[in-house]
């Protein structure tokens, strides 16, 4: 292995010696990063850089992806150009389509019952007494409290005879 | 132009949507009468609605909104259905009011709670009986106490599972006359017991009790 004083007078050179140097001695490793940053990739193994194919393929593949983009972009701004001529189609269609929806409703027959499941539903009262021969009774409905409980109605009425 | 179509356009939507919101059904009715069924129908209506009776067909033209539509299309599939078959129970008790204590027969002790809530404590049971029909069938009970009942069996009420007793003329035989007594029409609910008492007044030492059960 060369001395440090050796390495320091070649450090920009890549001879093997060198190069061993700079990866085993730290003080000098210090030294060539100073001197150029690219010393610290050649220590640890690295080389130059480059993409692959070359800088000039690396550059003429992004231009192209430029290119085809701004390409698109007119296309695209067309697009935007319709909506109003969407809005007006739409209208037309739900119109027509509304119109047809009535016409079917009002010309369609009487769709044959149909059994439905039945719901239980809570049941509509009706008075009792729907109907009384007498105007002037009085008649009072003491409704059940459910279950087997009775309903009781009481007619109230002086036209009837003492002896019922 | 533009201001033209577009309001051509708006013109179109309105006018198919009012005339969406309505709809036309015609009801014919096998069983029951569409003057009955139109009674019926008349709280089920909008106030957007209308109907006309055709009696000549014996159906009803209805034309409302849709969902007001399917519920009366429910109503009337229910109410137009063949005559049923019920049974009505009924019995007749004498009720009075005892200052010695109460006196029940064996036979009415189930509803003598609530007689004895009137104030009724003494029963007399005048007989009973159960009779059978089909809707708009007369029905006709003779006790051989005297007391006759003569009734029809109205239409059934889906709505509020209930009979009809139309027309219950409660007779009592005095002599060779039979004298009527009262004349009611009543509303059942199936299976549920009711006493529909009669008197002068609520201070009468004497009421007339009718227990009515109508059964399928």
């Amino acid at each position: 292995m060369i001395q440090c004083e050796t390495f320091r007078a070649n450090v920009q050179s890549r001879d093997a010696d060198v190069l061993e140097h700079l990866r085993k001695c730290d003080a000098c490793l210090d030294y060539a990063v100073s001197v150029d940053p690219d010393n610290f990739f050649r220590a640890i193994g690295g080389e130059e850089l480059v993409p692959p194919g070359g800088i000039d393929a690396f550059a003429s593949d992004v231009m192209s992806q430029i290119r085809v983009r701004q390409a698109e972009a007119p296309g695209a701004r067309r697009f935007l150009v319709a909506p109003r001529r969407l809005a007006a189609a739409a209208a037309i269609i739900v119109a027509i389509g509304g119109g047809w929806l009535g016409y079917e409703r009002a010309t369609q027959t009487v769709a044959p019952p149909v059994i439905q499941a039945v719901h239980k539903q809570p049941l509509a009262t009706k008075p009792v007494v729907e109907t009384y021969q007498s105007q002037n009774a009085t008649i009072v409905e003491m409704p059940s409290q459910g279950g087997s409980d009775a309903n009781v109605v009481m007619i109230f009425d002086d036209s009837l005879p003492a002896d019922l | 132009m533009k201001r033209v179509s577009c309001f051509a356009i708006v013109l179109l939507m309105a006018a198919s949507a009012a005339f969406a919101s309505l709809s036309v059904h015609t009801f014919t009715f096998k069983y029951k009468d569409a003057n009955k069924a139109a009674d019926m129908i008349k709280p089920l209506l909008s106030s957007e609605g209308s109907m006309s009776i055709q009696p000549s067909a014996n159906a009803l033209v209805v034309t409302d909104r849709a969902e007001n539509l399917k519920a009366i299309t429910k109503a009337l599939t229910e109410f137009d259905v063949a005559p049923q078959a019920f049974r009505v129970f009924v019995r007749l008790i004498a009720a009075g009011r005892a200052k010695e204590g109460p006196r029940v027969p064996e036979e009415d002790k189930d509803i003598a709670p609530k007689l004895g809530m009137l104030g009724f404590n003494s029963l007399d049971d005048l007989g009973s009986a159960d009779v059978s029909g089909r809707e708009g069938d007369p029905g006709i009970v003779t006790l051989p106490t005297g007391y006759r009942a003569d009734f029809k069996f109205g239409d059934f009420d889906p709505a509020s599972d209930s009979l009809k007793v139309t027309d219950l003329r409660l007779s009592k035989q005095q002599g060779d006359q039979l004298t009527q007594l009262l004349k009611t029409t009543l509303n059942l609910r199936i299976g549920e017991t009711y006493i529909v008492g009669a008197t002068k007044n609520a201070q009468s030492p004497r009421a007339l009790m009718i227990v009515l059960v109508a059964r399928r």
